[in-house]
């Protein structure tokens, strides 16, 4: 009993930030979902519309549209980033000459502000002044515009995405694979196991549970990425790069629809759970029951 | 000896009165005595009479008065949306916001600022003997109400220009081969036909002669509002369609079917005017807003181009950032042969004024301190250093001063354009509804753009996008 009013006192303080700043908030973000406010409307009022607005959005081309290119940017990112973090993660395992600087250099992206990356990159992207355009003009004869192909301006979310965010996922894995008994791959070797049966029976299972947290926290941060884009793309050419998070941003501020900015909001939020859910059904809750069966 | 005494004790009764009575000082140590410690807040947009006020006004009050000022500088979006939120929310972080002259309608729509004329009456002893409202240039109307009040201290204002490189509409050779290949002398367009022409022929003379140089800028970014500003706001006026193509005096009808003109055959023709021209512009101008059109110019890559005021003076200025230091002329828009005639018989504008003022947020906890603050940047005495800073003028004592009558000459008569001529342009029009429309309607202005949506098609449905979303907020019945 005791022990269990400590805990209690212990976790008041997350319990109590978590209401203030998670759940009021989002409470709040409900209600105005249910009703009809644009503030600088004819009519500045709060007025209940019922479901109204969630009926709304699934007729909205441009947030179907937004979703959809969310989801191919999170995929694309995602994926990406933690294949090569896993490469990199490898790669600083072994000792190399200048290992110890090489891993600094290649978690400073990490430090920088997401606003700062997306004009770094809309700098270098530039066609008039940007190296990128520069040297795929003269090696390649190509002329990147970013602001008149949709095809490149995505790829390069996707790129600086990539680029910003690999790191954390080179770092967390690292850890995992430093923290790895090493007596399981002296047991696989000695069974005769080749390198890639070792990967996928011995070191995969081993750091999946890295791998999933990874995969969610990249995740979510990639379904609501807005700053860096809206540096590169402003969400163009055309809505080529208007992913979700801006999409909301652009409904809420400039438009000052609160209410179906809320209602979009919180559908993103669900999808999200979903998803997370999804992936965790499919990656550990089902191999979990194969165990115990 | 009795003589000496008395000289002694009035020399003694003088020290002890010096001692006792306070010195006097000016108004604005005495003003600012009451809020000496304060801390004033203001957010305002990153641009050079924003940082002028922040790097030199600011420190200058704060020395006078003993009130600190921090002045916030952050992006266009930023600003407005940090502004919005802390008067909407009542937060009261801010005691001076950032008003651009078009938000200014719907910021008085939900009664956020204060009304600084009848603070000023109320409270006389705030009132600074060197501030005058009547010494703001016409522009300060924007900032008013039906009864005059002044509701935001107008600090900068400016026309969108037509600047071109006298450098090579000077050289012999440029204008002989113009000559040879259109029979026309090579001189600032006046007209439409003009514009195009010199841009095409510069377009093509660049790449001819291997130079990195086109025949116009483009402000046409294909995912920013700033594109929809430049085709609303400086192109579709010289074609003679006004305030947007909305009618607001016939129920917001924004289609021709209703009365509008937003898709009317002369915002068609400008539309069509303009996509042409960006595509003989540098190819950066898919991805350039307010600001890159400047720095495109100063990099000496154009030969002509629509340029927002506030960027001519460093662009013909400033040798550390602009290649075209000394050859930057100055000349109005150019317009359908029509359109002038009509501006100057007073009916429409050719194109657009813009500016902002600083506004004291009925939410702000230190108003006394804030009011001092706005009327130090409005008095007349710090004007001219400021409109050389940042080509900004918003005072009429500001026009005569000997430093702004010099850098007029530099920047080809700039300021006497704004002067004479500024009353030819004009801001954005008087509606509360600025942001909505625009990101209702601005979608499909970016297919335009992208050749998805042709551009009669395109103006169809954003005339159609517009009245919906008027609809919508119920302005139109």
């Amino acid at each position: 009993m005791r022990s269990n009013t400590v805990g209690w006192l212990m976790l008041a303080p997350t319990i109590a930030i978590l209401g203030i700043f998670g759940i009021i908030p989002f409470i709040y973000v409900l209600y105005v979902a249910f009703h009809q406010w644009n503030p600088f409307g004819a009519s500045p009022d709060m007025i209940y519309n019922g479901a109204n607005n969630f009926r709304r959005l699934v007729f909205d081309a441009e947030f179907l549209t937004s979703i959809a290119f969310t989801m191919k940017f999170a995929f694309f990112a995602v994926l990406s980033e933690i294949a090569l973090g896993y490469l990199l993660a490898q790669l600083f395992m072994k000792e190399f000459p200048g290992r110890g600087f090489f891993r600094t250099i290649h978690t400073l992206p990490l430090i920088v502000a997401p606003i700062v990356v997306g004009s770094v990159w809309r700098l270098m992207t530039t066609p008039s002044i940007g190296i990128i355009p520069y040297l795929l003009r003269n090696w390649f004869g190509y002329d990147l515009n970013i602001g008149r192909d949709a095809t490149t301006a995505f790829t390069l979310t996707v790129i600086m995405d990539i680029w910003h965010w690999t790191p954390l996922v080179t770092l967390t894995l690292l850890a995992a694979l430093l923290a790895l008994p090493k007596e399981p791959f002296e047991q696989a070797q000695i069974d005769g196991a080749n390198r890639r049966q070792i990967f996928w029976h011995v070191t995969l299972p081993m750091i999946r549970p890295a791998i999933l947290a990874t995969v969610f926290i990249r995740l979510m941060d990639a379904l609501r990425t807005v700053d860096e884009v809206w540096m590169l793309t402003s969400g163009g050419p055309g809505a080529a790069t208007r992913y979700v998070g801006l999409h909301i941003w652009k409904i809420v501020f400039p438009k000052t629809d609160y209410g179906y900015g809320a209602a979009i909001s919180v559908i993103v939020l669900y999808l999200t759970l979903v998803m997370c859910w999804l992936l965790y059904v499919a990656l550990v809750a089902r191999r979990e029951r194969k165990r115990t069966f | 000896m009795i003589r000496k005494s008395g000289i002694g004790i009035a020399a003694l009764a003088i020290g002890v009165l010096t001692s006792v009575i306070p010195a006097r000082a000016d108004f604005w140590s005495d003003a600012g005595a009451k809020y000496k410690g304060v801390v004033l807040h203001g957010v305002t947009e990153s641009t050079p009479p924003s940082n002028y006020i922040k790097d030199v006004l600011a420190p200058e009050f704060e020395k006078k008065t003993g009130i600190k000022v921090q002045i916030e500088t952050t992006s266009w979006d930023q600003m407005y949306d940090k502004a919005i939120k802390d008067m909407e929310a009542k937060t009261s972080i801010y005691d001076m916001v950032y008003i651009e002259q078009d938000i200014i309608y719907a910021y008085l729509g939900r009664s956020f600022l204060t009304d600084i004329s009848k603070s000023l009456k109320d409270d006389p002893s705030l009132k600074a003997p060197e501030f005058d409202e009547t010494h703001f240039t016409t522009f300060a109307n924007y900032f008013k109400n039906a009864d005059g009040d002044l509701f935001g201290i107008p600090m900068e204002a400016f026309i969108k220009v037509y600047l071109y490189r006298t450098d090579l509409f000077n050289d012999p050779k440029i204008q002989e081969a113009f000559k040879k290949e259109t029979g026309k002398d090579l001189a600032p367009a006046k007209t439409h036909e003009e514009y195009t022409q010199i841009a095409e022929f510069f377009t093509k003379y660049g790449k001819d002669n291997g130079m990195e140089l086109w025949g116009t800028t483009a402000q046409a970014h294909t995912g920013h509002p700033a594109s929809w500003y430049e085709f609303f706001e400086s192109i579709a006026p010289t074609f003679g369609v006004y305030n947007w193509g909305i009618d607001a005096n016939n129920n917001y009808a924004a289609s021709v079917e209703n009365g509008g003109q937003m898709n009317s055959d002369k915002a068609k023709a400008a539309i069509k005017y303009w996509l042409h021209l960006r595509d003989i512009a540098p190819p950066e101008s898919a991805a350039s807003t307010w600001t890159e059109v400047g720095t495109t110019f100063a990099a000496g890559r154009v030969a002509q181009g629509l340029v927002y005021g506030e960027n001519a003076a460093w662009i013909a200025s400033d040798a550390e950032k602009s290649k075209v230091v000394g050859n930057v002329g100055v000349a109005l828009p150019p317009t359908e042969p029509d359109v002038l005639k009509e501006v100057e018989g007073g009916k429409g504008y050719l194109g657009y004024y813009d500016g902002g003022a600083f506004g004291l947020p009925v939410t702000s906890k230190n108003k006394e301190a804030a009011l001092l603050f706005l009327q130090f940047i409005g008095q007349d005495s710090v004007q001219p250093d400021w409109a050389i800073a940042a080509p900004r003028i918003t005072n009429t004592a500001t026009y005569d001063d000997p430093k702004v009558l010099d850098m007029d000459k530099k920047l080809n008569g700039y300021y006497t354009m704004l002067k004479d001529q500024g009353k030819l342009f004009a801001g954005a029009p008087p509606f509360p509804f600025h942001a909505q429309v625009r990101e209702a309607t601005a979608p499909i202005f970016y297919k335009i753009l992208l050749g998805e949506v042709g551009p009669d098609e395109g103006l169809d449905q954003m005339a159609a996008a517009a009245e919906a979303e008027l609809k919508n907020l119920g302005y139109r019945k």
